[in-house]
């Protein structure tokens, strides 16, 4: 992603030219897709967040200070949407009681296969409080860069080591009390 | 669960693509955004005399309601008034008081208004 492209699009953008508005979306459309679709885990609903959050980017262009990186901003005005909207109509997900339930009707037919493991742990995240979610969420969204991830939320980099430091504990107990296949057991804890 | 095992999990998530049609309705969005007028904002500038002047009025009732009062007067009568003995109150004090003075500011007052109002719409257009 080049910031230089970004930055002469924005310039444009803000001299009355809104197509160049489409080198924006073309660049950005995967990332953005993606981070939505990993607050809702649904694939329409992630392209109507994503598409809001292009509108409000649009809308809010001309208050893109320079001092930070387009994609910065950028990733910070959808994160902060993609979190309201989730709590305006949440995702549907587990919650961390629902977990054993799931695991153990699983491990009738044998034990939890790797891919269904994996799923319910990814699962398990989304039965967090939002605040240990968030943070988890962002923290793998951006490859673990936590510097980035925390400006995506807003927060300074030390609270959100707190936050993604609990989010961890929260799950690895939930995960550990709970009754897995031996291959996993082994595996994970 | 182990620190590197959860990593491995959650850092393996799948990523999708966009749907084909995704960045052109974006941007028949934008472009309906961009010839879409900003909305009208409040005109406080035309607005504000009037409310001044609501805003002196309501004190203005007021001050008629608790006039300074005495200690014969508060000894006199209850210093808790119910809501109809308070309004009584207040169009007694304007009786009582100069009428003519009232008459002459409230008029004023909406002169006032009125001509910050024309003069305040009339810098716009």
């Amino acid at each position: 992603m080049s910031a230089a492209e970004d930055q002469a699009d924005v310039e444009r953008v803000l001299a009355g030219d809104a197509s160049a508005f489409e080198g924006i979306v073309r660049r950005w459309q995967g990332p953005i897709v993606n981070l939505a679709y990993r607050f809702c885990r649904d694939r329409s609903r992630a392209e109507d967040m994503a598409q809001e959050a292009f509108l409000r980017a649009f809308r809010a262009l001309g208050s893109w200070r320079r001092d930070a990186a387009f994609s910065t901003w950028f990733f910070a005005i959808a994160t902060n949407l993609f979190r309201t909207d989730l709590r305006r109509i949440p995702a549907r997900t587990l919650t961390l009681d629902d977990i054993p339930e799931l695991l153990d009707s699983r491990a009738i037919d044998g034990g939890l296969e790797s891919e269904d493991r994996d799923r319910v742990v990814r699962r398990a995240v989304y039965a967090l409080p939002a605040k240990y979610r968030d943070a988890i969420i962002l923290f793998y969204f951006h490859e673990m860069d936590v510097p980035a991830a925390a400006r995506s939320l807003g927060l300074p980099e030390g609270t959100f080591k707190a936050r993604l430091f609990r989010g961890r504990e929260v799950l690895r107990s939930k995960l550990s009390q709970l009754r897995v296949s031996p291959a996993l057991h082994e595996e994970v804890l | 669960m182990t620190r590197d095992a959860l990593d491995r999990i959650l850092s393996a998530e799948d990523r999708i693509v966009p749907s084909s049609g995704f960045a052109d309705s974006v941007m028949d969005a934008v472009r309906r955004e961009a010839t879409t007028p900003p909305p009208i904002p409040f005109p406080w500038k035309p607005a504000l005399p009037g409310l001044i002047a609501g805003i002196v009025a309501i004190a203005g009732l007021f001050v008629a309601a608790f006039p300074l009062r005495t200690p014969e007067a508060a000894a006199a009568s209850p210093s808790v008034l119910s809501l109809p003995q308070l309004i009584s109150a207040a169009r007694l004090a304007a009786v009582k008081t100069d009428g003519a003075g009232w008459l002459a500011l409230a008029c004023l007052l909406t002169l006032l208004s009125l001509f910050f109002s024309f003069r305040a719409t009339g810098s716009r257009t």
